[in-house]
């Protein structure tokens, strides 16, 4: 089974779990029923394209309308989303982080939803347009795209669920604080060429972006801590090796330590604002690397278990 | 007919506006003056720095007397020659002219800062004081509320309030863009002159602290003391620039007097966070450089005098939009004004109608049909009512239609009289104006009229 990666193509990875887990946990394909997960994606997917359409038509300077219900349509997708995501697990009996596609679709819904917890606050709503595609491709991705196969039973460990969950709160924040970092140069960038007309105007505060940026990454870092921590843990305790995983190992550390100097050169060195920015953008690039190659694990069909590894 | 005389910027220069403005204490002396007047049924003072109007209702006979009653009060309320001082400057208009005139000054579209919110109110306070002094009381009155509601569709139809248009506008606008709200920043005044002070007032609306540092320390004190601000000595201008989050320059100086060196250790001091400089003077009292250090922002008099023009001119390109509600507005109120000058005939043609065969049926109950009990009786008289309702509802409504079309419903309505023997035509008018003087209308159609005017 673990070279079937051309096989595990289908509805949330269908394939690759029936023939993964089913047989494992002793259920019959024919008796699963997926209407109800089928029926939430559906509607998950409806309200995220919709939310993306207003987020489009907001920056596009149609209607403030759109500005208010964006926003709102998120909110109204993420439980839908969670829905979704617990539904199909149970449906399907699979771990919802198992798989890295999966896990991402995991990792998106907790952005979406710390997004939903956060704009208000900090008057960010313009970041939902990042984030509302991004839930939205990786909803799209958890059914559409062939996940690897289940764990190798010599891999569990009582430290994993630690680090999985870790490491997705994490990604989750740094989404966020990517986005936020984004939005800031684009808004920096128009202030210093003092182009105040079109996207500008319908931005968030320069300084409401930056403190939305570090808060994601303060919220964002202990988790990551926890995530290497608890990976390094856990590689030792496999004995898992080799060269793709000591290129995770080397990413995720990147990351870890780009996160740290960024929120330590703010402190101690004043660096805010577009210094802040761009180590922001580093650091989860480096992340972003460390996912990719997860998913280049799992499409050549070497996977170990979602996220395994730091 | 509605009449507005009177002067604005338009047509005034402000050495005479100012003579004729009224604050809240003249203008009830002002408004007593006007409605003592015979030849004015209602009347309106509309005073602001930009405008002087007197808006009113007279009957359609004393249109003349009426603007000529209004001259002579502008004249003697300003102190002004009617003939030489005032008359170059004052227009009058009348009818459908003086309606679309009251509704464009409600929605500010006659106004100096096109789409400025304002005059909306300043239209408020002076229809409030005229009712106070009971001088709006029918279609006036009514013409005055549906401006209000005017305004409001094209203040909400339209884009014509959006943007900033003024320079201290424009700098709280991009402070709000870098900061967010401003309840927490504080503002440092650098310099005391008008220019700095109109635009530091409207920065530092909740502001944590305003400081003014000024070369000379007493005038920055003096300008402190009214703007509840502290004034800071010109030596401790550098500390200063580490606390303040915005600073508005606007002093003599013939160079610059913020340099980059100085914002450099500014902002190491200040650990990165954003700085935003204000520089309206000529020449400039920042060195543009400064605009080039991470986390500060400079805008000077022409970045801010430019974002005035894109928001004047996204105002202009709303005219078209607004000019057309306005138009609509008018024309609905016209036809509910027309409908009202027949009502006076539609009210006397049901009368009449009624009195005959109410006495009709009245002889008839005396006589042959005197046996009849009081519930036969009752329902002769709700069968005749109905009757009289039927006949009479559609020469009613069609002589209305033909009113509210614009048409010239005055021969139709002759017509009418001459038919039904009612009385002439002058009567029916005076009676028109003096029922809304009185706030008497047509007993059955009342309602109708109102319906056909929108809230």
């Amino acid at each position: 089974m673990r070279g079937s990666s051309s096989s595990s193509r289908g509805a949330y990875g269908r394939d690759a779990h029936e023939l993964a887990c089913l047989p494992r946990l002793g259920h019959d394909r024919a008796a699963v029923n997926l209407w109800p997960a089928d029926l939430l994606f559906g509607a998950t997917a409806a309200v995220y394209l919709a939310a993306c359409t207003l987020f489009v038509a907001f920056l596009a300077g149609k209607g403030e309308g759109a500005a208010r219900w964006a926003p709102r349509l998120v909110a109204v997708g993420v439980p839908l989303h969670a829905a979704q995501i617990v539904v199909s697990s149970m449906v399907l009996h699979v771990c919802p982080v198992e798989g890295i596609h999966f896990a991402l679709s995991v990792a998106s819904m907790l952005a979406a939803g710390a997004y939903v917890a956060a704009r208000s606050r900090f008057r960010i709503d313009v970041v939902g347009a990042f984030v509302a595609p991004l839930a939205l491709t990786f909803l799209l991705a958890s059914r559409f795209v062939g996940v690897g196969p289940g764990d190798a039973p010599r891999l569990r460990s009582a430290i994993l669920p630690f680090h999985v969950i870790a490491n997705l709160l994490g990604v989750a924040l740094f989404t966020l604080a990517f986005a936020a970092a984004v939005a800031y140069l684009v808004q920096e960038k128009r202030l210093k060429q003092k182009k105040l007309s079109g996207v500008f105007e319908r931005m968030p505060a320069l300084d409401a972006l930056d403190r939305a940026e570090h808060r994601f990454l303060v919220a964002g870092f202990p988790l990551l801590t926890i995530g290497i921590l608890t990976g390094t843990l856990w590689a030792r305790e496999v004995e898992t090796g080799g060269g793709a995983w000591i290129a995770r190992a080397a990413f995720s550390y990147a990351s870890w330590g780009l996160f740290g100097l960024v929120l330590l050169l703010r402190a101690a060195a004043g660096w805010r604002g577009r210094r802040a920015a761009y180590g922001t953008i580093a650091g989860f690039g480096f992340t972003v690397i460390v996912l990719l190659l997860y998913l280049a694990r799992d499409a050549a069909g070497g996977g170990t278990v979602a996220m395994g590894g730091p | 007919m509605i009449l507005v005389v009177g002067l604005s910027h338009r047509t005034a220069p402000v050495d005479v506006r100012e003579r004729l403005t009224a604050g809240s204490e003249a203008l009830p002396a002002v408004l007593a003056r006007l409605s003592a007047r015979n030849e004015l049924a209602e009347v309106m003072f509309l005073s602001t720095c930009n405008r002087a109007e007197v808006v009113a209702h007279a009957p359609d006979a004393h249109v003349e007397a009426a603007v000529r009653a209004i001259r002579e009060e502008l004249a003697s309320h300003g102190g002004l020659a009617q003939d030489s001082e005032l008359a170059p400057f004052l227009y009058d208009k009348r009818g459908d002219d003086a309606v679309t005139h009251v509704f464009r000054v409600a929605a500010s579209l006659d106004s100096m800062v096109l789409g400025e919110p304002q005059i909306l109110g300043q239209v408020k306070d002076a229809y409030d004081a005229a009712v106070a002094a009971g001088a709006l009381k029918g279609m006036l009155g009514r013409c005055i509320s549906r401006a209000f509601a005017v305004a409001k569709r094209v203040r909400t139809e339209t884009a014509i309030g959006a943007g900033s248009v003024s320079i201290a506008s424009v700098a709280v606008d991009l402070a709000r863009h870098i900061f967010g709200e401003l309840d927490d920043h504080a503002v440092l005044l650098l310099g005391a002159g008008e220019m700095a002070e109109a635009a530091a007032r409207s920065l530092s609306k909740g502001a944590r602290a305003v400081r003014i540092c000024n070369r000379s320390f007493e005038r920055a004190a003096f300008l402190a003391s009214a703007m509840r601000a502290s004034a800071v000595p010109w030596a401790e201008l550098e500390r200063e620039m580490v606390q303040a989050d915005v600073v508005v320059a606007s002093t003599a100086s013939r160079e610059p007097v913020v340099t980059r060196d100085m914002v450099k250790r500014a902002m190491k001091a200040r650990k990165g966070r954003t700085l935003f400089f204000v520089d309206i003077a000529v020449p400039r009292n920042v060195e543009p450089a400064v605009h080039g250090i991470d986390n500060v922002y400079v805008f000077n008099v022409d970045d801010l005098e430019q974002q005035v023009a894109r928001g004047l001119e996204a105002r202009r390109a709303e005219l078209a939009a607004a000019e057309k509600i306005v138009a609509d507005e008018v024309t609905q109120f016209l036809s509910w004004t027309r409908g009202l000058e027949v009502q006076p005939t539609v009210v006397a043609m049901r009368a009449k109608a009624r009195a005959v065969l109410i006495g009709e049926l009245e002889r008839s109950l005396a006589g042959r049909l005197r046996h009849l009990g009081q519930a036969e009786r009752d329902a002769l008289t709700q069968m005749l009512d109905a009757a009289l309702g039927k006949l009479l509802h559609a020469p009613t409504t069609r002589l209305k239609a033909r009113a509210a079309e614009g048409d010239d419903a005055g021969e139709l309505a002759a017509a009418m009289r001459f038919l039904f023997d009612l009385p002439e035509i002058h009567a029916d008018r005076a009676q028109a104006d003096d029922g809304d003087r009185a706030g008497a209308k047509g007993e059955a159609s009342e309602d109708d009229e109102d319906e056909r005017l929108p809230n």
